[in-house]
């Protein structure tokens, strides 16, 4: 194995959004290659995890700031392997699909590279400094992927974006100070350790539950801003609709799952300590999620504002089965992040793909595409029915487990998800789907046809990976198994996994 | 008489020097504006590299009978100061090369030697007389360019700087009065409780003559005047450099010198921050003038600045609990820490921010009615003058505290300090602070990145382009490997503390 195969994941792409800046119409070549090599090594990685062992792997660690106990810390286990596997591919797939933009190129790729850096950095830091930093980081790309190449009201959604989940990564920065101040090491040091200081939240007498629970909430709400959860989603419904496809796509498959990844990094391990309020205070947030998104997705006329809230709802899932804290319910939501990670990318480009195709995506001036565009119907329908939960692709798996899971310790709120979600989701779904690409062609369309076999190519990428992982799970969930037991123990320290 | 006893202030003298000999060559030879530029940059360059030689010293060196000391302190300031001046007079030198411009360098000089001065000086007199110099300097320069803009600008300036300057020296006096000293350790040691309300008004005066100079909102008034009116290097300078002198001297006096009073100052201190920033910021979301946005975004961060005081009022003498890295640190020293390391940050991003509007005013045709400052005038900046619209894309995101970069670290050890001396509620003030200045910050951003030109594109002066990019490289510079500054940052805090 290469060493430092992480930092190298991180500063390929960094390198690569430079060159591709300076590299004018070659731009996507670069950008191609500086996304590719991240796959590789993540495929690489892939094959040496030990799917078995709880502890960090690949833990690279540097002193940094060393006066501020600031250090470079990254590392993977169970919970960040599986998103960093789907950064590097879904990179590719949205350089692949985005072939032929003409828009300034050079800046267009180097963004998303630039944007692979930040959710690489966040889904490896071990150090809270770092974390946030990373964290931080991608904002930047993303403003201007929606800023740059947006729709009419760009401006405002980019804006409303930046402002709306920086003021929530500031509340988070506040806990990350709490708990720094909070804990000293055994030498009296200081540091921003993730595991260190998630250890020590579990000492009563460092962390008094009051303490705690306001740390708890703060870090809470970052996240939750994120993800997105109701009621604090509505910045992404704007940013999704303005944005670009390939934005978008990003936007869905990777920077909601941050927020995801921080409900297991770091909200649960403290969970057990916290009032046991928050327990029910976010298993309503969740189910509010599922079903508010659900119900607002069948209300859209805008196909991509559907998609969006349909993002609101899965994301949800992920709250319901991390909170419901039992081993397949922890397993369930982390397959859900990996799963809408890749599904969510078909359904953007679906709704991309008609916008500039069609020029329009008000599902009610669209109909009979299908018989225009087979190939695509053919995909976009294999991606909806993945989205809506087809048995067989990995959307199925990961709502199954969530649900099963959260049955035990939380069945009124599962059972409610069941009744109102489930028929809702297989309902917006169809409507969409039969509206914009069955039925009699429209005059208008006839000279529509299939899109670039660049994006077919990516879009069809993405449905092998479902019917993959929706056939043979295991092959990301064993260590989503061997993670979820962990985050059912005590946090281990590196210092304790003999690592550094 | 042995003169290499005075080496630690022979880079103030060197300035001096050569600030009357600019304008001596300048008088006698034509067309020296540009020798006269490159003169006083390397004039400074070597000032700097006198003052790089001392930067971390260890143990004070005191001169002129106790009322200039040479510390890590000063030493912190003057390099600050320095390389304000530095950049300002690299951009300058695309800008001012004609005749006049041996005058212009001159008091570019006199003001930096000025702010030195304030720096380094512990003794009340001493740093009235750098105060003054520093302030006339810079009330010519205000109106420099002699236009009706900049002489309003110049006079509004000059009337409110007199006016704090009087308040000052009256507050000094008392002090003066009280305790029959003027240095600021005898003034420490004398038990100002003995007074009464006299040192109360004492203390409202000296705060009040610093806050102006430090733009702190209810003395502001005068700044998004100024910083609009005067040429917009000189604003750099004001902004940059003058602006934290007026903290140096606040540093001094209160944490040394009044250190005895700090409940009450400490109380003032705490209210001013947060009115501060909040005024500065909400009153910057409406403006239209990119130098009056500049202008209240560097009221916001006087406000932020300010926490430094707060902390070590609340903080003082609290024994060192924590231990960084082995360190003992109190709370106090890392709140200044934080003061100082946003000063370095706000001082580079501001002048950056500033030869960045002068560029953009250059590209606005004279003939035109139209404010050159005008946002509008910033649509498209990234493809009209893509490199100084990346500067200034990285200095927005910079002063709006977006990592990694020195806005980012300085504002990052600030507010920590204040929560680690148990002053939350002011630390989420200032971190929603921060959270709205992105309004405008981001505004700025939409208009040079997202929208479309409003002209061609134009070649860039080579001088603001060299300027520019070194503060950028110094910014991100400190954001990536903050390691020294931090500890640089906290050797110079130590001073102000009773060890």
């Amino acid at each position: 194995m290469i060493a430092n195969a992480i930092s190298l994941m991180i500063i390929v792409p960094l390198i690569g959004a430079l060159v591709s800046f300076f590299a004018g119409s070659k731009a996507k070549f670069v950008a191609l290659l500086a996304s590719l090599i991240p796959l590789v090594l993540s495929l690489q990685m892939y094959m040496e995890f030990d799917k078995t062992s709880k502890i960090m792997q690949f833990v690279e660690s540097y002193n940094w700031v060393p006066t501020l106990g600031v250090k470079y810390t990254v590392g993977v286990d169970g919970i960040g392997f599986p998103l960093l596997f789907l950064s590097t591919i879904v990179t590719v797939l949205v350089i692949i699909y985005s072939w032929g933009e003409t828009k300034k190129p050079n800046q267009y790729f180097a963004l998303l590279l630039l944007n692979e850096v930040g959710v690489l950095g966040v889904f490896t830091a071990l150090d809270f400094f770092l974390f946030y930093i990373f964290w931080e980081i991608v904002l930047i790309p993303m403003f201007f992927l929606i800023g740059s190449w947006g729709g009419p009201r760009k401006d405002y959604a980019a804006i409303k974006f930046f402002i709306y989940t920086h003021v929530a990564s500031l509340v988070m920065l506040l806990a990350i100070f709490a708990l720094y101040f909070t804990y000293q090491l055994p030498d009296g040091s200081r540091t921003f350790d993730m595991l260190t200081l998630l250890q020590a939240t579990s000492d009563k007498t460092i962390f008094p539950t009051s303490l705690l629970n306001i740390i708890f909430a703060g870090l809470l709400l970052g996240f939750l801003v994120k993800m997105p959860a109701f009621p604090f989603h509505t910045w992404l419904p704007d940013a999704h609709v303005e944005a670009p496809t390939a934005g978008s796509v990003v936007l869905a498959a990777l920077l909601l799952k941050m927020g995801g990844y921080g409900l297991f990094r770091v909200i649960m391990p403290m969970l057990p300590n916290v009032d046991k309020a928050f327990v029910t205070i976010i298993a309503i947030i969740a189910v509010l999620s599922i079903v508010y998104g659900a119900f607002m997705a069948l209300a859209q006329k805008d196909i991509k504002k559907l998609v969006a809230y349909s993002s609101v709802s899965h994301m949800g899932f992920v709250t319901l089965g991390a909170v419901a804290f039992t081993w397949m319910s922890i397993q369930g939501a982390m397959f859900q992040q990996f799963s809408h990670g890749i599904i969510t990318c078909v359904l953007f480009m679906s709704a991309g793909t008609i916008q500039h195709v069609v020029g329009t995506r008000v599902i009610a001036d669209l109909g009979g595409l299908a018989d225009r565009m087979p190939k695509f119907a053919v995909l976009m329908m294999a991606g909806f029915m993945a989205s809506l939960g087809l048995p067989g692709m990995s959307g199925f798996v990961a709502e199954f487990m969530v649900l099963t899971g959260s049955y035990p310790t939380l069945p009124t709120y599962t059972i409610i998800v069941v009744f109102l979600s489930v028929a809702t989701t297989a309902a917006y779904h169809l409507w969409a789907m039969q509206k914009a690409m069955f039925g009699p062609i429209l005059k208008k369309y006839m000279n529509v046809h299939d899109p670039h076999s660049y994006e077919l190519f990516s879009m069809a990428m993405i449905i092998v990976l479902t019917l993959i992982f929706g056939i043979q799970p295991g092959l990301i969930t064993d260590m989503m198994g061997t993670a979820a037991t962990q985050l059912m123990e005590p946090v281990v320290t590196l210092t304790q996994m003999g690592v550094i | 008489m042995d003169f290499s006893h005075y080496a630690p202030l022979w880079g103030e003298a060197l300035l001096t020097a050569l600030a009357v000999l600019v304008v001596l060559l300048g008088s006698l030879m034509k067309d020296s504006g540009k020798l006269m530029g490159y003169l006083s940059a390397a004039g400074i360059v070597a000032a700097l590299a006198i003052v790089a030689n001392t930067l971390t010293i260890a143990k004070p060196a005191i001169f002129f009978f106790d009322t200039v000391s040479v510390d890590a302190l000063s030493q912190f300031f003057k390099a600050v100061f320095l390389i304000v001046s530095l950049l300002v007079v690299i951009a300058s030198l695309s800008k001012y090369t004609g005749k006049g411009a041996d005058v212009y360098y001159a008091l570019l000089l006199f003001a930096t030697v000025g702010m030195m001065v304030v720096a380094s000086s512990v003794d009340l007199v001493t740093l009235f007389v750098g105060f003054e110099l520093a302030s006339l300097s810079t009330y010519a320069l205000a109106a420099f360019d002699k236009s009706k803009k900049n002489l309003e600008a110049a006079m509004k300036y000059f009337i409110f700087g007199s006016v704090s300057s009087a308040f000052m020296l009256f507050g000094f006096s008392l002090l003066y009065g009280m305790t029959g000293s003027t240095k600021l350790a005898d003034i420490a040691a004398a038990s100002l409780g003995n007074f009464g309300p006299a040192t109360l008004v004492a203390l409202l005066f000296v705060i009040a003559g610093f806050a102006f100079k430090m733009a702190l909102v209810p003395f502001h008034m005068w700044a998004p005047d100024t910083y609009e009116g005067a040429p917009a290097l000189v604003s750099a300078m004001l902004a940059a450099g003058s602006k934290k002198m007026g903290f140096a001297a606040a540093f001094r006096v209160l944490l040394i010198g009044l250190i005895a009073l700090r409940m009450e100052w400490y109380l003032a201190f705490a209210i001013l921050a947060a009115v501060t920033m909040t005024l500065g910021n909400l009153a910057a979301c409406w403006q239209d003038n990119v130098r009056r946005i500049l202008a209240y975004s560097s009221i916001a961060q006087a406000g932020y600045i300010a926490i430094g005081f707060v902390v070590v009022g609340a903080a003082y003498g609290a024994a060192p609990v924590t231990a960084f890295n082995g360190l003992a640190v109190p709370a106090a020293q890392l709140g200044i820490a934080g003061a100082l390391l946003l000063i370095l940050g706000h001082a580079l991003m501001k002048t950056g921010a500033f030869i960045g509007t002068a560029q953009v005013a250059s590209m606005v045709s004279a003939s035109s009615e139209k404010d050159p400052d005008d946002i509008s005038n910033y649509a498209g900046l990234a493809q009209r003058a893509p490199i100084t619209a990346f500067c200034m894309l990285i200095f927005m995101f910079a002063l709006a505290g977006i990592p990694p970069t020195a806005g980012y670290i300085g504002k990052f050890v600030l507010f920590s300090s204040a929560i680690y001396s148990g002053l939350l509620w002011l630390a989420v003030i200032a971190i929603l602070n921060s959270a709205l200045s992105l309004v405008y910050y981001l505004r700025i951003i939409s208009y040079m990145y997202l929208k479309e030109p409003a002209g061609p594109k134009v070649s860039e002066p080579k001088g603001y382009v060299v300027a520019l990019v070194l503060t950028l490289i110094a910014v991100v510079w400190i954001g990536v490997f903050p390691q020294s500054f931090v500890d640089w940052a906290l050797q110079a805090a130590a001073v102000l503390l009773p060890q």
